[in-house]
């Protein structure tokens, strides 16, 4: 910051701002905590910047405590009748006792108790079969974003979503996720020829993606008689996990009829994009804007709820848009992902009345490369530390993902298990690559790979830490420094 | 001081008048855009303007890349002093801020009746709630919203000249994150005001007992203080600061530095151990044998809780105008 703090001096309230909202640079950062360490006023002010929300979190729990304080004078009596009622089935049972009626019960019950049992899978079965696509899907896809992260060539993602092309097709159709899915095909058309577009170097749009499957996740969830009320962080934190892409939250704003979108916005290798315009419009064409800040966030509030269409545009990335469903006031937390490259695509997934419908559409390129791309689904991978991820590089089935903290965690199995790696390095990690050595060598194999194999040869995986010095590993779990 | 020439060709007549006018007040402002300002390309400055929806608040595209360039030069477009910015880092930089938000303040600066309306709208029922917030009473609260309301509608006069604070925002942060920033120092000088200085934070008589205990192992801890602290991290020190002087809870710490609680924890054990060790270190270089060196760490927590208080506490501070950090 070419503003400097004085002792005596109080950063304004633009610098505050900045640095409340995390859109600091490192240095500015640095100065700020400098300065707020010694400053009991901008610390107080620092503090009191921030928006209450322990009061509507509170406000749940003494309702629940009165309800259960309620209930123990009725629940005490009647535990202790349903223990004397089983000790008596118990005692009737093995003795065979009085034929008619006891049997009687127990077969009429039996159908009673399995029944909700059923049905309740009868009708969550869909939504796991349709998550285990939407999971299969992904794992294949995120071989070809994860393990191209370092800028391979372009070509491979038609062949990778070639492959894919027809997989899902079929595993949709034998899961019957829904009766009215349709998956069109890919349709090559011009692109768009906007002047403007095309010296701001987009040529084109995409449309993915992500929060469709975790959308509609949501939407069965929500439905299932959940204590939506209270407990509401430790829900998001369970939702955070399971929902990729798209993560829910009740607002933590007082405004019960408004909704909110914020978000951040990465490229396939998990890198942050600053300045990406991102546009909101609704479904009467009414369009909100913003850009993202340094750390790659944005956020829209205040939105009146209802279906909006998000794009995301900058320059030297595929414009990337997709829906959304806002409710109420909900805070949809999204993480869309940009691509380079300049294919054309659209997907459209509506989560109306359990009907999906996906219709993917493709473009022509300016070069005559023909991208059938599918619909890329993110995968937002989860690490122990429950921070957001800022970066990911795979190797083979090798995951090595770096969160906000910088802390380091590896996968030897694609992100299902992580273990954290205890930092050798002094000071924060800042940035984690595949090395250039690692990624000019044919691509890993993404079967039979075993663990040993990596540790062959040169380096695979490279470090940068904040003071600038760079880490080398073979296998992500030992590193030395360069 | 000579005004520089427009970067943007006069081919829109009607915007010739305002930004002549917004020229003299950035001059005014002490914010005289030097030679290196013409460096707003008019294509990225148009697009930008269309995309900050800049028209709707009456705000011309040569008033926006004002505004634009007069930013970029004030933060070094993001980059560390020295450092000259080339043209795609300018360009992202300009991209990264919040543009429509930008366009808002501005428009609302320079008086413009279409952004008023829309700060109305957008932001006048927010800042209420949040003076609210920060007061904790509905009555201080809708004090303190419109004080600062009268404030940035440019009702005081600053060499002659209405001025407005918005004219400070970058749009770097939200505007309801500056809004809020803004609150929060009228809020903390409040207390100055009020003369409820005990509530940031006095220093206790208490040091003169502690004294009479054993003086010269305190001053040898001080010393030791001293040393220790200057070596912590600007990071390190605040979580102290923040936890042992101001007594806020980790959960508040880990939301301002965003940050997991867990985290801020760890921090702040590892701060605190460090510290300890250092001490002890230091103690004993000073000629004080191991177990001297842990009972005058031992003795009193308190005693070492002044000494902290003391030697974080450097700046007694200036009330927040503002004005500061101007430039």
């Amino acid at each position: 910051m070419n503003r400097n703090f004085q002792p005596g001096i109080h950063p304004d309230a633009d610098q505050l701002s900045v640095f409340v909202e995390g859109a600091a640079t490192a240095r500015e950062q640095e100065r700020m905590l400098a300065h707020l360490a010694e400053c009991a006023e901008c610390r107080k002010a620092v503090f009191l910047m921030q928006p209450h929300e322990e009061t509507q979190r509170a406000t749940p729990t003494p309702v629940k405590g009165w309800v259960w304080r309620r209930l123990v004078p009725i629940g005490l009596p009647a535990a202790a009748l349903a223990c004397g009622l089983i000790a008596v089935l118990i005692y009737i049972r093995p003795h065979g006792g009085a034929p008619g009626t006891p049997q009687q019960i127990a077969s009429v019950r039996q159908p009673e108790i399995e029944r909700p049992g059923t049905t309740a899978k009868s009708e969550r079965a869909p939504s796991t079969d349709s998550e285990q696509v939407a999971q299969s899907g992904r794992r294949q896809n995120s071989f070809a974003p994860t393990a191209t992260a370092t800028n391979l060539s372009r070509q491979e993602n038609p062949i990778a979503s070639g492959l894919n092309l027809p997989a899902l097709k079929n595993k949709e159709a034998t899961a019957n996720v829904a009766p009215q899915t349709t998956v069109a095909a890919p349709s090559a058309s011009a692109p768009t020829a906007d002047a403007a577009l095309a010296q701001s170097a987009i040529s084109s749009a995409t449309i993915s993606d992500l929060p469709l499957n975790g959308r509609n996740v949501a939407n069965l969830q929500q439905l299932e008689p959940a204590d939506t009320k209270g407990a509401a962080s430790q829900n998001s934190l369970a939702r955070k996990k399971e929902l990729p892409g798209l993560e829910i939250e009740r607002a933590s704003g007082k405004d019960e009829t408004f909704a909110g979108v914020s978000g951040r916005i990465t490229d396939r290798s998990g890198a942050i994009i600053a300045g990406v315009s991102v546009t909101l419009r609704d479904a009467a064409g009414k369009a909100r804007q913003t850009t993202t800040g340094a750390d790659g966030s944005f956020h829209l509030t205040e939105l009146p709820a209802g279906q909006y269409e998000l794009t995301a545009t900058a320059s030297g990335f595929k414009t990337s848009k997709q829906s959304i469903e806002l409710k109420p006031s909900e805070l949809a937390m999204l993480r869309p992902m940009l691509d380079v490259g300049t294919a054309s695509e659209q997907l459209t997934v509506e989560a109306a009345s359990g009907a999906v419908s996906v219709q993917t559409e493709s473009a022509n390129l300016d070069n005559g490369l023909v991208v059938a791309q599918l619909p890329t689904v993110s995968r937002v991978i989860a690490v122990p530390s429950g921070l957001p991820v800022a970066e990911t590089v795979a190797h083979g089935k090798r995951f090595l993902s770096l969160d906000n903290a910088g802390n380091l965690f590896l996968s030897r199995n694609e992100g299902k298990k992580w273990k954290k790696i205890k930092p050798q390095w002094v000071g924060k990690a800042v940035r984690i690559e595949l090395s250039p050595a690692s990624t000019s060598e044919a691509p890993p194999k993404p079967k039979n790979e075993t663990s040993g194999a990596a540790s062959e040869g040169a380096a695979v995986f490279l470090l940068t830490t904040e003071a600038g010095s760079v880490w080398t590993s073979k296998d992500g779990a030992h590193w030395r420094q360069q | 001081m000579e005004i520089p020439p427009a970067n943007i060709t006069q081919t829109e007549s009607p915007g010739a008048e305002n930004r002549t006018a917004s020229l003299a007040e950035g001059i005014a402002l002490g914010m005289a855009l030097g030679p290196e300002s013409r460096l707003l390309p008019e294509m990225l400055g148009e697009e930008l303007w269309r995309v900050a929806g800049a028209e709707q608040v009456d705000l011309s595209k040569a008033e926006f890349a004002e505004a634009l360039e007069t930013i970029g030069a004030r933060d070094n477009y993001g980059l560390d002093p020295g450092k000259r910015a080339n043209e795609r880092q300018r360009e992202m930089f300009w991209r990264a801020l919040h543009l429509e938000e930008l366009a808002i303040a501005r428009g609302c600066a320079l008086g413009r009746e279409a952004a008023w309306r829309r700060f109305l709208a957008q932001y006048r029922e927010q800042l209420t709630r949040a003076a609210v917030e920060m007061t904790g009473s509905a009555a201080l609260g809708e004090e303190l919203a419109s004080a600062l309301y009268s404030e940035l509608f440019g009702l005081t006069e600053r060499e002659g000249r209405r001025w407005s604070p918005l004219l400070r925002y970058s749009g770097r942060g939200s505007l309801m994150g500056w809004l809020r920033a803004i609150l929060a120092q009228r809020r903390v000088n409040q207390y100055r005001k009020l003369g409820r200085e005990t509530e940031l934070g006095e220093i206790e008589p208490a040091a003169a007992v502690s004294e009479q205990i054993e003086p010269e192992q305190l001053e040898d801890l001080r010393v030791a203080l001293k040393m220790t602290l200057s070596e912590a991290s600007a990071e390190e020190r605040f979580l102290l600061s923040a936890y042992y002087l101001d007594q806020h809870t980790l959960h508040e710490m880990s939301r301002v530095l965003r940050v997991h609680e867990a985290t801020i924890s760890r921090k702040l054990k590892r701060a605190t151990e460090r510290l300890r060790k250092q001490l002890l270190r230091t103690l004993r270089a000073r000629g004080q044998s191991r177990r001297a060196a842990e009972e005058a760490l031992g003795t009193d927590p308190r005693d070492v809780d002044i000494n902290l208080r003391r030697l974080l506490q450097k700046s007694e501070g200036d009330p927040i105008s503002s004005q500061e950090g101007e430039g």
